[in-house]
């Protein structure tokens, strides 16, 4: 087997070994499950479950209750309770027998209008259980066709004049797709990116790596980590698309807008090679860092400033919607860490010329290969450097003490 | 045919002159002492050797020629400065850097367990580094160095986290490893050890080769006429042919004069009827010569500087 692929097994058997990777990567998705469930539960028990009256003036409602109907798990199914007069259901309101009542006046179909009587505001799900009792009624008996895509609304596509770049309407994964690519990166990076500064940091640390060194070239044991080190992040990341892959299929039916999602392969490709090139970049910064420092708690320090420009479109987002061609999108575009999630924000919002691509990914590729020179520089200088720390402009430098 | 040959070689470090000009010729089947005190040039000098340090001046041949990836297989290294994965278990860490030297787990299979039994590390192997004696990590880092069975051993300290039965049995190894026909680079500070084990030895400072040969060589060059006794009586104030009689310790320092021979002194003194319990020809210590050639080294480097 080749020495680069035995660095590679090794650090990636011995970062899966450690608990903290399954801590990782199992409290993520747990956390999340928890956190949904907690929610529902939360909301399942807060809400008011008794009765909600109604008086039909109009004499709308000929189906009280869907036969078609199925509750499902924590489901919320308030029963609607016929009245014929207004004291009597605001009797039961004061005796709370009833939560509220609602008054369907006569002359509705033309206004649209109900009186709903309670002692307190109705919470968003009380609300769409009464829109809904209401719509169904009207419907029942009418014949309309396409009624659920007229519901929906209409959607703009938007295409250049050379037809080279569309953008279609208003679909939701405009705004979650181009977030769930800034945050796989941010995981891809803090993860892998994290393991291979501690890898690095460690063997100096441990006095490992004058032991390394004669046993494999330094381009080896560079390339045996970075493989390592990506596999693991991307083991946490397939492990989570499986559990979200599984979580989808079982609630496809439940939710019914994630059929909504239909990305281009182009916008996917072109999104999915920044982040790599832009990942790239990441891991030369750590493994600079990592070659540069001596001990693993000042590598992490350090670590907290990649962060900051890597989230910072995160912070900005506002501006992405309201003017993604503007200056601060664009500026952010041009920054090698940031510009993954920046461009898939602007591909997602607006049209992109296809020259500001191509610079992107020029700014990229030069940015990666400069990192990497300079991670292979400050290696081949801070790799037997045990108490000093390496400088920038030492990287510069032809070569420095060796302490 | 010498297995290592460095040529003139040179290495500096911004302004620091780490190397200056070290040259030096190891044949196989002996022990090679690299000696010098701290900060001398040594570390450099292996660094160089092992190609971790690419000289500025000089070459360096090793079996034969330029350093290669296939010769680093054939190279065991105990660095001065060692340690290994300390949350990895012993058994794994040392069968990774065993594969990195190109054994089979088939043969890592067969050597390790002897290796871990001779170094009384058996009960140890599933423990992690970390939880291992500062000595015990240091028979591990041995095994790592030797486990396949290199052609050419370099070792830096390697004597010292061990304590006197473990430093035997790395002696005992070390001269093994020689009768079979191994070259062995040690550096140490310790001269009574190369007083013991080694056959050549170089000594340098400030990068730059002070004394080479081998001990006897070495012995010899600094010998000198004195002469040391014990004896039961107190010596005579003066000797005929002596030129100084010294008390050290337990023993008289005498020296000569002129042309008297330790044969004539013998006789001399027996004719005086001093009772001698010994009498020896003063042959200093490796620590005594490592001494003088170090101080008499820095006095000349402060006068050409």
């Amino acid at each position: 087997m080749n020495k680069t692929i035995k660095v590679a097994r090794f650090e990636y058997l011995h970062h899966v070994g450690k608990k903290r990777f399954w801590i990782t990567l199992i409290s993520a998705p747990l956390g999340m499950v928890v956190l949904i469930l907690v929610t529902t539960l939360i909301t399942f028990m807060t809400i008011d479950k008794s009765p909600i009256g109604f008086i039909d003036q109009a004499g709308l409602i000929t189906q009280v209750k869907d036969p078609n109907y199925k509750p499902g798990f924590l489901d919320i199914e308030i029963e609607m309770v016929p009245y014929t007069d207004e004291a009597t259901a605001r009797a039961d309101v004061e005796n709370k027998t009833l939560q509220a009542f609602f008054i369907i006046p006569a002359g509705y179909e033309s206004t649209y209008q109900v009186e709903y009587y309670a002692n307190k505001m109705p919470s968003s799900d009380i609300t769409e259980e009464v829109i809904s009792f209401l719509s169904r009624n009207l419907r029942l008996g009418d014949n309309i066709p396409n009624l659920e895509r007229i519901q929906a609304g209409s959607q703009i596509s938007l295409r250049s004049l050379d037809g080279s770049q569309q953008s279609d309407g208003t679909g939701w994964h405009r705004i979650v797709v181009p977030i769930l690519i800034g945050l796989i990166y941010f995981v891809l990076v803090m993860s892998s990116g994290g393991y291979l500064l501690q890898s690095l940091v460690e063997e100096k640390q441990n006095r490992t790596m004058e032991i390394m060194i004669t046993s494999v070239t330094p381009n080896q044991l560079m390339v045996g980590k970075t493989i390592g080190n990506i596999s693991v992040g991307l083991t946490q990341i397939g492990f989570w698309a499986l559990v979200a892959a599984i979580a989808l299929f079982i609630m496809r039916n439940r939710i019914p807008f994630l059929n909504d999602l239909n990305l281009s392969a182009g916008y996917v490709i072109l999104s999915l090679g920044m982040m790599i090139l832009s990942f790239i970049v990441n891991a030369g910064i750590m493994a600079t860092i990592g070659a540069t420092m001596t001990t693993v708690e000042e590598g992490q320090s350090i670590t907290g400033l990649i962060v900051v420009p890597m989230m910072l479109p995160f912070y900005f987002m506002q501006a992405f919607f309201t003017n993604p061609n503007g200056t601060l999108p664009k500026v952010l575009s041009y920054i090698p860490v940031s510009a993954p999630l920046s461009m898939s924000l602007r591909m997602a919002f607006t049209n992109i010329p296809a020259w500001e691509i191509i610079l992107v990914y020029a700014i990229l590729i030069i940015s990666a290969v400069l990192v990497l020179w300079l991670s292979g520089k400050a290696f081949s200088l801070g790799m037997l450097e045990y108490s000093k720390r390496i400088r920038i402009r030492d990287l510069f430098r032809k070569e420095v003490s060796n302490g | 045919m010498e297995t290592i040959i460095v040529k003139n070689i040179a290495k500096s470090f911004g302004k620091t002159e780490a190397v200056k000009d070290v040259s030096f010729k190891v044949s196989p089947g002996i022990i090679f002492g690299l000696l010098g005190p701290n900060g001398s040039g040594k570390t450099t000098s292996i660094r160089i050797l092992l190609d971790i340090y690419q000289p500025d001046r000089g070459t360096v041949e090793i079996l034969g020629g330029p350093m290669d990836e296939g010769k680093l297989n054939k190279i065991g290294y105990l660095p001065e400065e060692r340690g290994l994965y300390q949350d990895v278990e012993v058994n794994r860490c040392l069968t990774y850097l065993a594969t990195l030297k190109g054994m089979s787990k088939e043969q890592i299979a067969q050597r390790l367990p002897v290796w871990l039994e001779r170094f009384d590390l058996t009960a140890h192997q599933k423990k992690k580094n970390k939880e291992l004696s500062k000595g015990m990590q240091q028979k591990a880092q041995l095994i790592a160095a030797l486990i396949h069975e290199p052609e050419i051993i370099i070792i830096d300290e390697p004597f010292s986290a061990l304590d006197p039965v473990n430093t035997q049995l790395v002696k005992d190894l070390l001269i093994e490893l020689r009768n079979q026909g191994k070259t062995i680079v040690m550096c140490t500070h310790q001269m009574n050890q190369v007083e013991m084990l080694c056959d050549r030895l170089v000594l340098i400072d400030h990068g730059q080769v002070l004394l080479e040969g081998s001990l006897e060589e070495v012995r010899e060059r600094f010998a000198s006429n004195q002469i040391l006794i014990q004896s039961d009586n107190p010596l005579p104030q003066e000797i005929a042919g002596v030129e100084s009689i010294v008390k050290e310790g337990l023993h008289y320092r005498l020296t000569p004069s002129g042309n008297l021979t330790a044969h004539d002194l013998l006789r001399e003194l027996v004719r005086q009827g001093i009772n001698l319990n010994t009498f020896q020809v003063a042959v200093p210590s490796l620590d005594e010569i490592f001494i003088q050639v170090v101080k008499e080294g820095r006095n000349d480097h402060e006068q050409n500087d």
